[in-house]
Protein backbone atom coordinates (compact mmCIF):
# COMPACT_ATOMS: atom_id res chain seq x y z
CA UNK A 1 0.00 0.00 0.00
CA UNK A 2 1.81 3.04 -1.28
CA UNK A 3 1.46 6.63 -0.21
CA UNK A 4 2.67 9.64 -2.13
CA UNK A 5 5.97 9.83 -0.25
CA UNK A 6 6.61 6.10 -0.67
CA UNK A 7 5.98 6.46 -4.35
CA UNK A 8 8.64 9.15 -4.54
CA UNK A 9 11.06 7.09 -2.49
CA UNK A 10 10.69 4.28 -5.00
CA UNK A 11 11.31 6.66 -7.88
CA UNK A 12 14.49 7.89 -6.20
CA UNK A 13 15.57 4.25 -5.78
CA UNK A 14 15.82 3.89 -9.56
CA UNK A 15 19.54 3.55 -10.37
CA UNK A 16 20.97 6.88 -11.49
CA UNK A 17 18.02 8.98 -10.28
CA UNK A 18 19.11 12.53 -9.40
CA UNK A 19 15.87 14.32 -8.57
CA UNK A 20 12.21 13.54 -8.83
CA UNK A 21 9.07 15.63 -8.67
CA UNK A 22 5.48 14.51 -8.49
CA UNK A 23 3.38 16.96 -10.46
CA UNK A 24 -0.33 17.53 -10.66
CA UNK A 25 -0.69 18.05 -14.40
CA UNK A 26 -3.93 20.04 -14.42
CA UNK A 27 -2.81 22.74 -12.04
CA UNK A 28 0.96 22.42 -12.49
CA UNK A 29 1.41 21.96 -8.75
CA UNK A 30 4.46 20.25 -7.29
CA UNK A 31 2.86 17.63 -5.08
CA UNK A 32 6.09 16.26 -3.64
CA UNK A 33 9.79 16.30 -4.39
CA UNK A 34 12.58 13.83 -3.88
CA UNK A 35 16.34 14.09 -3.85
CA UNK A 36 16.20 17.85 -3.17
CA UNK A 37 19.29 19.40 -1.64
CA UNK A 38 20.30 20.65 -5.05
CA UNK A 39 19.26 24.08 -6.16
CA UNK A 40 15.93 22.99 -7.55
CA UNK A 41 12.90 25.22 -7.47
CA UNK A 42 10.25 22.54 -7.37
CA UNK A 43 7.33 24.87 -7.96
CA UNK A 44 8.81 26.53 -11.02
CA UNK A 45 10.01 23.18 -12.36
CA UNK A 46 6.60 21.62 -11.89
CA UNK A 47 4.87 24.48 -13.69
CA UNK A 48 7.37 24.33 -16.55
CA UNK A 49 7.30 20.56 -16.86
CA UNK A 50 3.54 20.34 -16.90
CA UNK A 51 3.59 22.96 -19.62
CA UNK A 52 6.13 20.85 -21.53
CA UNK A 53 3.89 17.83 -21.36
CA UNK A 54 0.84 19.85 -22.33
CA UNK A 55 2.58 21.34 -25.36
CA UNK A 56 3.79 17.90 -26.43
CA UNK A 57 0.28 16.48 -26.07
CA UNK A 58 -1.17 19.32 -28.14
CA UNK A 59 1.46 18.93 -30.82
CA UNK A 60 1.08 15.18 -31.02
CA UNK A 61 -2.70 15.38 -31.04
CA UNK A 62 -2.58 17.62 -34.09
CA UNK A 63 -0.05 15.37 -35.78
CA UNK A 64 -1.78 12.06 -35.11
CA UNK A 65 -4.39 10.76 -37.54
CA UNK A 66 -7.22 10.41 -35.06
CA UNK A 67 -6.56 13.72 -33.36
CA UNK A 68 -6.39 12.08 -29.96
CA UNK A 69 -3.28 11.06 -28.11
CA UNK A 70 -2.26 9.36 -24.89
CA UNK A 71 1.31 9.61 -23.74
CA UNK A 72 2.69 6.63 -21.89
CA UNK A 73 5.97 8.23 -21.07
CA UNK A 74 8.17 10.95 -22.45
CA UNK A 75 11.94 10.78 -22.62
CA UNK A 76 14.09 13.83 -23.16
CA UNK A 77 17.83 13.43 -23.53
CA UNK A 78 20.04 16.38 -22.72
CA UNK A 79 23.80 16.83 -22.35
CA UNK A 80 23.49 16.24 -18.62
CA UNK A 81 21.18 13.27 -18.52
CA UNK A 82 17.79 11.80 -19.19
CA UNK A 83 14.53 13.40 -18.17
CA UNK A 84 11.57 11.11 -17.87
CA UNK A 85 7.97 12.23 -17.61
CA UNK A 86 5.45 9.56 -16.77
CA UNK A 87 1.75 10.49 -16.54
CA UNK A 88 -0.30 8.34 -14.21
CA UNK A 89 -4.06 8.28 -14.34
CA UNK A 90 -5.83 9.19 -11.16
CA UNK A 91 -9.51 9.28 -10.52
CA UNK A 92 -9.64 12.66 -8.89
CA UNK A 93 -7.80 15.29 -10.77
CA UNK A 94 -5.52 13.46 -13.09
CA UNK A 95 -3.13 12.91 -14.41
CA UNK A 96 -0.39 12.96 -11.86
CA UNK A 97 3.02 13.09 -13.49
CA UNK A 98 6.24 11.58 -12.20
CA UNK A 99 9.26 13.52 -13.35
CA UNK A 100 12.68 12.03 -12.78
CA UNK A 101 16.10 13.23 -13.88
CA UNK A 102 18.63 10.48 -14.47
CA UNK A 103 22.40 10.55 -14.64
CA UNK A 104 23.59 9.98 -18.22
CA UNK A 105 26.40 7.60 -17.24
CA UNK A 106 25.02 5.72 -14.29
CA UNK A 107 21.46 5.08 -15.39
CA UNK A 108 19.73 2.47 -17.47
CA UNK A 109 16.90 3.99 -19.42
CA UNK A 110 15.08 0.71 -20.02
CA UNK A 111 15.21 -0.22 -16.36
CA UNK A 112 14.00 3.21 -15.33
CA UNK A 113 11.04 3.03 -17.70
CA UNK A 114 10.20 -0.43 -16.46
CA UNK A 115 10.26 0.70 -12.83
CA UNK A 116 8.09 3.71 -13.56
CA UNK A 117 5.60 1.54 -15.39
CA UNK A 118 5.42 -0.88 -12.50
CA UNK A 119 4.99 2.00 -10.10
CA UNK A 120 2.25 3.69 -12.08
CA UNK A 121 0.22 0.49 -12.02
CA UNK A 122 0.14 0.49 -8.28
CA UNK A 123 -0.23 3.37 -5.90
CA UNK A 124 -2.49 6.28 -6.64
CA UNK A 125 -4.00 4.85 -9.75
CA UNK A 126 -6.87 2.46 -9.77
CA UNK B 1 -10.73 42.51 10.68
CA UNK B 2 -7.42 40.74 10.11
CA UNK B 3 -7.14 38.77 6.89
CA UNK B 4 -7.13 35.00 6.76
CA UNK B 5 -3.47 35.03 5.81
CA UNK B 6 -2.40 37.00 8.88
CA UNK B 7 -4.41 34.75 11.21
CA UNK B 8 -3.01 31.63 9.59
CA UNK B 9 0.55 32.87 9.83
CA UNK B 10 -0.03 33.58 13.50
CA UNK B 11 -1.47 30.10 14.10
CA UNK B 12 1.44 28.56 12.23
CA UNK B 13 3.90 30.41 14.42
CA UNK B 14 2.10 29.08 17.53
CA UNK B 15 2.05 25.51 16.17
CA UNK B 16 -1.65 25.54 16.84
CA UNK B 17 -3.99 22.58 16.45
CA UNK B 18 -7.67 23.15 15.82
CA UNK B 19 -10.16 24.51 13.33
CA UNK B 20 -10.40 28.00 11.87
CA UNK B 21 -13.98 28.66 10.86
CA UNK B 22 -14.61 31.34 8.25
CA UNK B 23 -18.37 31.52 8.62
CA UNK B 24 -20.27 30.45 5.54
CA UNK B 25 -17.17 30.52 3.35
CA UNK B 26 -15.67 27.40 4.84
CA UNK B 27 -13.28 26.03 7.41
CA UNK B 28 -9.59 25.19 7.80
CA UNK B 29 -8.10 22.56 10.10
CA UNK B 30 -4.59 22.85 11.47
CA UNK B 31 -2.40 20.24 13.10
CA UNK B 32 0.74 21.49 14.81
CA UNK B 33 0.69 24.76 12.88
CA UNK B 34 0.30 23.10 9.51
CA UNK B 35 -2.88 22.99 7.46
CA UNK B 36 -4.21 19.46 7.23
CA UNK B 37 -7.66 20.05 5.84
CA UNK B 38 -9.72 22.80 4.26
CA UNK B 39 -13.28 22.98 3.12
CA UNK B 40 -14.90 25.70 1.05
CA UNK B 41 -18.53 26.25 0.20
CA UNK B 42 -17.47 26.70 -3.43
CA UNK B 43 -15.23 23.69 -3.99
CA UNK B 44 -16.30 20.04 -3.79
CA UNK B 45 -15.42 18.47 -0.44
CA UNK B 46 -13.30 15.36 -0.01
CA UNK B 47 -16.51 13.39 0.47
CA UNK B 48 -17.77 14.64 -2.89
CA UNK B 49 -14.51 13.73 -4.60
CA UNK B 50 -14.56 10.27 -3.04
CA UNK B 51 -18.13 9.50 -4.02
CA UNK B 52 -18.43 11.30 -7.37
CA UNK B 53 -14.89 10.86 -8.64
CA UNK B 54 -13.80 7.60 -7.07
CA UNK B 55 -17.18 5.92 -6.99
CA UNK B 56 -17.03 4.98 -3.32
CA UNK B 57 -20.58 4.47 -2.01
CA UNK B 58 -21.76 7.40 0.07
CA UNK B 59 -22.78 5.16 2.97
CA UNK B 60 -19.26 3.71 3.22
CA UNK B 61 -17.95 7.22 3.72
CA UNK B 62 -20.71 7.98 6.21
CA UNK B 63 -20.03 4.83 8.20
CA UNK B 64 -16.34 5.60 8.36
CA UNK B 65 -17.18 9.08 9.54
CA UNK B 66 -19.43 7.81 12.31
CA UNK B 67 -16.98 5.11 13.39
CA UNK B 68 -14.19 7.66 13.75
CA UNK B 69 -12.58 7.68 17.17
CA UNK B 70 -9.75 9.61 18.77
CA UNK B 71 -7.17 6.90 17.97
CA UNK B 72 -8.37 5.85 14.53
CA UNK B 73 -9.38 8.72 12.28
CA UNK B 74 -11.84 8.09 9.47
CA UNK B 75 -9.19 8.16 6.78
CA UNK B 76 -7.38 5.28 8.44
CA UNK B 77 -10.65 3.30 8.54
CA UNK B 78 -11.34 3.86 4.84
CA UNK B 79 -7.86 2.65 3.92
CA UNK B 80 -8.15 -0.37 6.22
CA UNK B 81 -11.51 -1.29 4.74
CA UNK B 82 -9.87 -1.28 1.34
CA UNK B 83 -12.18 1.41 0.00
CA UNK B 84 -9.13 3.14 -1.42
CA UNK B 85 -5.36 3.06 -1.11
CA UNK B 86 -3.35 5.39 1.08
CA UNK B 87 -1.92 7.13 -1.96
CA UNK B 88 -5.38 7.75 -3.36
CA UNK B 89 -6.59 9.19 -0.09
CA UNK B 90 -3.53 11.41 0.29
CA UNK B 91 -3.85 12.71 -3.22
CA UNK B 92 -7.57 13.23 -2.83
CA UNK B 93 -7.10 15.26 0.36
CA UNK B 94 -4.25 17.16 -1.25
CA UNK B 95 -6.30 18.26 -4.23
CA UNK B 96 -9.31 19.07 -2.08
CA UNK B 97 -7.27 21.21 0.33
CA UNK B 98 -5.47 23.13 -2.42
CA UNK B 99 -8.78 23.65 -4.15
CA UNK B 100 -10.65 24.84 -1.07
CA UNK B 101 -7.77 27.06 0.07
CA UNK B 102 -7.83 28.84 -3.27
CA UNK B 103 -11.42 29.93 -2.72
CA UNK B 104 -11.08 30.52 1.04
CA UNK B 105 -8.23 32.99 0.71
CA UNK B 106 -10.16 34.94 -1.89
CA UNK B 107 -13.32 35.14 0.23
CA UNK B 108 -14.21 38.09 2.43
CA UNK B 109 -16.85 39.34 4.85
CA UNK B 110 -16.66 36.47 7.30
CA UNK B 111 -15.77 36.39 10.97
CA UNK B 112 -12.83 34.04 11.50
CA UNK B 113 -13.06 31.97 14.67
CA UNK B 114 -10.49 29.52 15.96
CA UNK B 115 -11.52 26.49 18.00
CA UNK B 116 -8.47 24.88 19.58
CA UNK B 117 -8.22 21.09 19.57
CA UNK B 118 -10.90 20.43 16.98
CA UNK B 119 -9.99 17.89 14.31
CA UNK B 120 -11.44 16.80 11.01
CA UNK B 121 -12.86 13.27 10.97
CA UNK B 122 -10.51 12.09 8.20
CA UNK B 123 -7.49 12.81 10.34
CA UNK B 124 -4.32 14.40 8.98
CA UNK B 125 -3.40 12.90 5.61
CA UNK B 126 -1.17 15.58 4.19
CA UNK B 127 0.54 18.56 5.82
CA UNK B 128 0.77 21.97 4.17
CA UNK B 129 3.06 24.71 5.41
CA UNK B 130 1.00 27.90 5.57
CA UNK B 131 3.50 29.92 3.52
CA UNK B 132 3.67 27.24 0.85
CA UNK B 133 -0.10 27.04 0.66
CA UNK B 134 -0.43 30.80 0.27
CA UNK B 135 2.25 30.84 -2.41
CA UNK B 136 0.55 28.05 -4.32
CA UNK B 137 -2.76 29.90 -4.21
CA UNK B 138 -1.16 33.02 -5.62
CA UNK B 139 0.43 30.98 -8.39
CA UNK B 140 -2.93 29.47 -9.25
CA UNK B 141 -4.45 32.93 -9.35
CA UNK B 142 -1.90 34.15 -11.92
CA UNK B 143 -2.37 30.99 -13.94
CA UNK B 144 -6.08 31.70 -14.16
CA UNK B 145 -5.36 35.28 -15.18
CA UNK B 146 -3.05 34.12 -17.93
CA UNK B 147 -5.60 31.72 -19.38
CA UNK B 148 -8.34 34.33 -19.70
CA UNK B 149 -8.18 37.60 -17.83
CA UNK B 150 -11.86 38.04 -17.01
CA UNK B 151 -13.51 36.53 -13.94
CA UNK B 152 -16.92 36.90 -15.56
CA UNK B 153 -17.07 33.29 -16.73
CA UNK B 154 -16.42 31.92 -13.25
CA UNK B 155 -19.96 32.52 -12.07
CA UNK B 156 -22.06 32.42 -15.24
CA UNK B 157 -23.40 29.28 -16.97
CA UNK B 158 -21.05 27.51 -19.34
CA UNK B 159 -22.50 27.67 -22.84
CA UNK B 160 -20.51 25.92 -25.58
CA UNK B 161 -20.91 27.41 -29.04
CA UNK B 162 -22.91 25.30 -31.44
CA UNK B 163 -20.71 26.18 -34.36
CA UNK B 164 -17.13 27.36 -34.28
CA UNK B 165 -14.93 28.84 -36.96
CA UNK B 166 -11.90 26.72 -36.12
CA UNK B 167 -11.43 23.68 -38.32
CA UNK B 168 -9.69 21.64 -35.68
CA UNK B 169 -9.70 21.81 -31.94
CA UNK B 170 -7.36 20.16 -29.43
CA UNK B 171 -8.89 19.54 -26.00
CA UNK B 172 -7.59 18.13 -22.76
CA UNK B 173 -9.61 15.36 -21.19
CA UNK B 174 -10.96 17.68 -18.52
CA UNK B 175 -12.03 20.24 -21.13
CA UNK B 176 -13.87 17.44 -22.88
CA UNK B 177 -15.67 16.49 -19.68
CA UNK B 178 -16.66 20.10 -19.15
CA UNK B 179 -18.06 20.43 -22.66
CA UNK B 180 -19.96 17.16 -22.47
CA UNK B 181 -21.47 18.05 -19.12
CA UNK B 182 -22.27 21.69 -19.93
CA UNK B 183 -26.03 22.15 -20.32
CA UNK B 184 -26.10 25.94 -20.72
CA UNK B 185 -27.35 26.39 -17.17
CA UNK B 186 -24.61 24.90 -14.99
CA UNK B 187 -21.87 27.22 -13.76
CA UNK B 188 -18.26 25.99 -13.52
CA UNK B 189 -18.77 25.29 -9.81
CA UNK B 190 -21.88 23.19 -10.52
CA UNK B 191 -19.95 21.28 -13.16
CA UNK B 192 -17.10 20.63 -10.75
CA UNK B 193 -19.48 19.09 -8.25
CA UNK B 194 -21.20 17.01 -10.92
CA UNK B 195 -17.93 15.75 -12.36
CA UNK B 196 -16.27 15.23 -8.99
CA UNK B 197 -13.35 17.39 -10.09
CA UNK B 198 -11.72 20.20 -8.15
CA UNK B 199 -13.43 23.52 -8.81
CA UNK B 200 -10.17 25.27 -9.66
CA UNK B 201 -9.35 22.78 -12.42
CA UNK B 202 -12.78 23.23 -13.93
CA UNK B 203 -12.48 27.01 -13.66
CA UNK B 204 -9.16 26.85 -15.47
CA UNK B 205 -10.55 24.54 -18.14
CA UNK B 206 -13.50 26.87 -18.72
CA UNK B 207 -11.26 29.89 -19.08
CA UNK B 208 -9.01 27.99 -21.48
CA UNK B 209 -12.02 26.95 -23.53
CA UNK B 210 -13.13 30.57 -23.64
CA UNK B 211 -9.74 31.74 -24.82
CA UNK B 212 -9.92 29.14 -27.61
CA UNK B 213 -13.26 30.65 -28.64
CA UNK B 214 -15.36 27.59 -27.86
CA UNK B 215 -17.69 29.14 -25.29
CA UNK B 216 -20.19 31.91 -25.50
CA UNK B 217 -18.88 34.87 -23.59
CA UNK B 218 -21.92 36.38 -21.81
CA UNK B 219 -21.42 39.92 -23.07
CA UNK B 220 -18.42 42.16 -23.49
CA UNK B 221 -16.97 43.06 -20.11
CA UNK B 222 -18.19 46.50 -19.02
CA UNK B 223 -14.77 48.14 -19.02
CA UNK B 224 -13.65 46.70 -22.34
CA UNK B 225 -17.06 47.27 -23.93
CA UNK B 226 -17.04 50.92 -22.94
CA UNK B 227 -13.45 51.49 -23.87
CA UNK B 228 -13.49 51.82 -27.67
CA UNK B 229 -16.04 54.62 -27.70
CA UNK B 230 -14.18 57.29 -25.76
CA UNK B 231 -10.90 56.00 -27.12
CA UNK B 232 -11.42 56.80 -30.74
CA UNK B 233 -14.40 58.78 -31.97
CA UNK B 234 -13.66 57.88 -35.62
CA UNK B 235 -14.29 54.27 -34.82
CA UNK B 236 -17.70 54.87 -33.29
CA UNK B 237 -19.79 53.76 -36.24
CA UNK B 238 -18.70 50.19 -35.99
CA UNK B 239 -18.99 49.38 -32.28
CA UNK B 240 -22.26 51.17 -31.71
CA UNK B 241 -24.16 49.22 -34.28
CA UNK B 242 -22.70 45.95 -33.17
CA UNK B 243 -22.54 46.01 -29.43
CA UNK B 244 -26.30 45.62 -29.09
CA UNK B 245 -27.29 42.57 -31.13
CA UNK B 246 -24.96 40.38 -29.11
CA UNK B 247 -27.12 39.87 -25.98
CA UNK B 248 -30.51 39.87 -27.73
CA UNK B 249 -29.76 37.29 -30.32
CA UNK B 250 -28.24 34.08 -29.05
CA UNK B 251 -28.67 32.43 -32.44
CA UNK B 252 -26.26 34.71 -34.22
CA UNK B 253 -23.68 34.56 -31.48
CA UNK B 254 -22.93 30.98 -32.37
CA UNK B 255 -20.14 31.86 -34.74
CA UNK B 256 -17.18 33.46 -33.10
CA UNK B 257 -13.90 34.88 -34.16
CA UNK B 258 -11.00 32.55 -34.79
CA UNK B 259 -9.60 30.67 -31.82
CA UNK B 260 -6.24 31.21 -30.25
CA UNK B 261 -4.03 29.33 -32.73
CA UNK B 262 -5.21 31.42 -35.67
CA UNK B 263 -5.03 34.68 -33.85
CA UNK B 264 -1.49 35.76 -34.66
CA UNK B 265 -2.02 35.40 -38.40
CA UNK B 266 -5.33 37.19 -38.45
CA UNK B 267 -4.12 40.05 -36.36
CA UNK B 268 -0.88 40.37 -38.26
CA UNK B 269 -2.69 40.63 -41.57
CA UNK B 270 -5.17 43.13 -40.23
CA UNK B 271 -2.44 45.28 -38.84
CA UNK B 272 -0.63 45.49 -42.17
CA UNK B 273 -3.64 47.07 -43.83
CA UNK B 274 -4.43 49.49 -41.08
CA UNK B 275 -1.09 50.97 -40.15
CA UNK B 276 -1.19 53.96 -42.54
CA UNK B 277 -4.14 55.82 -40.99
CA UNK B 278 -2.94 54.97 -37.53
CA UNK B 279 0.16 57.07 -37.81
CA UNK B 280 -1.40 60.51 -38.35
CA UNK B 281 -4.14 60.01 -35.79
CA UNK B 282 -1.62 59.71 -32.99
CA UNK B 283 -1.60 57.27 -30.11
CA UNK B 284 -5.35 56.82 -29.70
CA UNK B 285 -6.06 54.16 -32.37
CA UNK B 286 -2.90 52.31 -31.51
CA UNK B 287 -4.00 52.16 -27.90
CA UNK B 288 -7.45 50.90 -28.80
CA UNK B 289 -5.97 48.25 -31.06
CA UNK B 290 -3.97 46.95 -28.16
CA UNK B 291 -6.60 47.43 -25.51
CA UNK B 292 -9.66 45.81 -27.02
CA UNK B 293 -8.78 42.77 -29.05
CA UNK B 294 -11.30 40.72 -27.07
CA UNK B 295 -14.48 42.78 -27.47
CA UNK B 296 -13.65 43.20 -31.12
CA UNK B 297 -13.51 39.51 -31.73
CA UNK B 298 -16.80 39.02 -29.98
CA UNK B 299 -18.53 41.70 -31.97
CA UNK B 300 -17.16 40.40 -35.23
CA UNK B 301 -18.46 37.02 -34.26
CA UNK B 302 -21.98 38.12 -33.53
CA UNK B 303 -22.06 39.73 -36.93
CA UNK B 304 -20.51 36.81 -38.65
CA UNK B 305 -23.67 34.97 -39.78
CA UNK B 306 -25.38 38.16 -40.99
CA UNK B 307 -22.43 39.42 -42.92
CA UNK B 308 -21.87 36.13 -44.66
CA UNK B 309 -18.11 36.48 -44.90
CA UNK B 310 -15.58 37.72 -42.45
CA UNK B 311 -13.69 40.10 -44.67
CA UNK B 312 -16.10 43.07 -45.03
CA UNK B 313 -16.64 43.04 -41.31
CA UNK B 314 -12.98 43.13 -40.63
CA UNK B 315 -12.15 46.06 -42.92
CA UNK B 316 -14.72 48.50 -41.57
CA UNK B 317 -13.89 47.69 -38.00
CA UNK B 318 -10.55 49.45 -38.45
CA UNK B 319 -9.96 53.10 -39.35
CA UNK B 320 -10.25 53.83 -43.06
CA UNK B 321 -7.08 53.76 -45.16
CA UNK B 322 -6.12 57.21 -46.40
CA UNK B 323 -3.17 56.62 -48.69
CA UNK B 324 -1.59 59.93 -47.64
CA UNK B 325 1.86 60.09 -49.32
CA UNK B 326 3.58 61.25 -46.13
CA UNK B 327 2.28 58.19 -44.32
CA UNK B 328 3.38 55.95 -47.11
CA UNK B 329 6.83 57.49 -47.02
CA UNK B 330 7.05 57.05 -43.30
CA UNK B 331 6.02 53.43 -43.62
CA UNK B 332 8.59 52.75 -46.29
CA UNK B 333 11.29 54.28 -44.11
CA UNK B 334 10.11 52.22 -41.17
CA UNK B 335 10.17 49.08 -43.21
CA UNK B 336 13.67 49.80 -44.51
CA UNK B 337 14.88 50.45 -41.00
CA UNK B 338 13.39 47.21 -39.75
CA UNK B 339 14.89 45.28 -42.62
CA UNK B 340 18.27 46.81 -41.92
CA UNK B 341 17.98 45.62 -38.34
CA UNK B 342 17.49 41.97 -39.18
Amino acid sequence: MLGIEDCLTEVMAIPGALDAILIDQTSGTAVATGGGGRLLDAEKSAAGLSETLRATLDGLAVASPGGTVRINDMIITTDGGYHLLKPMDTVFDGPLVIYVRLDLERSNLALARHRLQALSDRPITT
Amino acid sequence: MPSVEIILNGLAADHATGSLSLGKAGILYLTGGRVTYAESATAPRVEDLLTAGRGIPAHTVRQARQATTEETPGGELLVRQGALTRGELEFCVLSAVLDAAFFLFGSAGHRPRFRPGERHWLGPQWYFEVTGLLRECRRRETRLEQAWPSAELDTSPVVPLRRITAQRVVLTSLQWEVLVCADSSATPVDLARRLGRPAYSVLLAVRQLASCGLLRVPRPAPESGAEPAPDDPDDLGAPDGRANPAPDDPGTSDGRAEPAPDRPDGRGAARATTVPPATPAGPAPAASAVADPLPRRTRGATEFPDAGTGSPVRTDRFPRATGDPTDVNLLIRLRNALEALT
